[in-house]
């Protein structure tokens, strides 16, 4: 069979494959950012355990692979009495490493705030909660986005992993395909081009998201 | 936990380092060799660096170790998951390393160059003796942060069942369940690897800073 009739026949196929692809990214991302608000929220509000105990969580899961997190939930809940489906494990394993990742940045953006503008926020009466969500967090937020972006593309990948834990997603689509046709090439040559799309738009959406909040300023 | 667990685990953690280290060590050559076409005088060989550098970044290393491991034996290739799982490694990171040595090469200030050549030197010394220590210099950092992340990204090899410590710590939970702490053991033997690394790395900066070698450029 040509290429070209490969995939005519066997495009189709990927589509629910892409979608679960897309679908668990944009949730993980999404709950890897609040995450990550989160562990700031503790750094900075949780006194020295507070810190000491973040910087901890972080130090674990950058220096450990998410496969062992993915692992860890899938076939851990179960024996605590958490039968989740593995889509749902696989997400929280890449929120959990994420978010770490996500703090990380976001403390770097922190640091960029001049401390007058904490001065301000108390002196028209913001209690400091209003305060980190009214002055902080967008701030740290906007100062972010670049990195946020390349955070969101690891994540991206990294979902691939979770082929390892019976999620349909695009690798397992093209593992499968593969075993059904034996054209390896081609059903990884198609994946790796939809994985690069996919990349793509991410980096585009978040440098629109750049160009837009310059206008707003 | 009993003892043969522990032994299996930290086996496997020593072929995890193994892998890390053999690939990191190829990656560094074909980095380099990568580098050098990415600032080819051809505009051909220059558009082939952007499009392996684009290629490998943009897709995640799991593809790329499932391409290898499938299409190997359709090549006839003969080879065990270890030279497989090393090849892929090194194809990855090799790419990434590229990247990097790519930054300090554009580091290096005007100056430097024009009076490398104003003196004379061929170009072979000229790369041995004043293009590579800047960029070493400047790029030991970002080399060890890539050198971290090969640790953590040998573990996907486990899925094209290359053994190493991942694998390990998945066969031992399938026969006995004890996912906790095996995984608990699993983490604290990578926490052990990539932390040490990394220390490793910042003391070597440290003395190379001492020596008045690493440092900020400029």
């Amino acid at each position: 069979m040509t290429y070209l009739g490969w995939v005519t026949t066997y495009g189709p196929t990927y589509l629910d494959a892409l979608g679960w692809t897309a679908v668990i990214a944009v949730l993980a991302s999404v709950g890897a950012i609040v995450w990550g608000c989160a562990l700031l929220l503790v750094r900075l509000a949780g006194g020295r355990w507070g810190a000491r105990a973040v910087d901890a969580y972080v130090q674990v899961f950058r220096n450990t692979p998410v496969l062992l997190p993915i692992y860890l939930i899938y076939f851990g809940f179960p024996l605590v009495g958490l039968p989740w489906p593995a889509a749902v494990c696989g997400g929280l394993a890449l929120v959990l490493q994420n978010g770490a990742y996500v703090s990380e940045i976001l403390r770097g953006s922190f640091k960029a705030i001049d401390r007058v503008q904490f001065d301000a926020a108390k002196s028209i009466g913001l209690s400091p909660w209003s305060a980190f969500r009214k002055v902080v967090l967008p701030q740290v937020l906007v100062y972010s986005i670049p990195s946020l972006g390349n955070q969101v593309v690891l994540l991206l990948k990294d979902t691939s992993l979770l082929s390892a834990i019976t999620v349909t997603e695009l690798t397992m689509q093209a593992k499968l395909l593969t075993e059904q046709t034996g054209a390896a090439y081609e059903a990884f040559a198609v994946v790796a081009v939809l994985y690069l799309v996919l990349v793509a738009g991410a980096e585009a959406l978040f440098r629109a998201a750049q160009r837009a909040v310059r206008w707003s300023r | 936990m009993d003892a043969p667990t522990l032994t299996l685990l930290l086996k496997g953690a020593g072929v995890s380092l193994a892998l890390a280290l053999t690939s990191t060590a190829l990656a560094t050559v074909l980095g380099a060799a990568l580098t050098a076409l990415g600032f080819s005088r051809f505009a051909a060989l220059r558009a082939l660096y952007r499009l392996y550098v684009y290629v490998v970044r943009g897709t995640p290393l799991l593809v790329l170790a499932l391409l290898i491991f499938y299409a190997l034996p359709a090549l006839d290739l003969r080879t065990g998951p270890y030279v497989a799982g090393v090849l892929v490694l090194t194809l990855y990171v090799g790419a990434l390393f590229a990247e990097v040595f790519r930054g300090g090469v554009l580091a290096i200030p005007r100056p430097q160059w024009e009076s490398a050549k104003s003196l004379g030197l061929p170009p072979a010394a000229m790369l041995k003796r004043v293009i590579a220590p800047l960029v070493v210099r400047y790029t030991l950092p970002p080399y060890i942060n890539v050198c971290v992340m090969t640790v953590k990204a040998s573990s996907v090899l486990s899925i094209i069942s290359v053994w190493e410590l991942t694998l390990a710590a998945r066969e031992i939970i399938e026969r006995t369940l004890a996912v906790f702490t095996v995984l608990g053991v699993a983490a604290a033997l990578y926490f052990i690897m990539c932390f040490g690394l990394d220390r490793l790395g910042r003391r070597l900066e440290r003395r190379l800073m001492a020596r008045g070698f690493a440092g900020e450029p400029g």
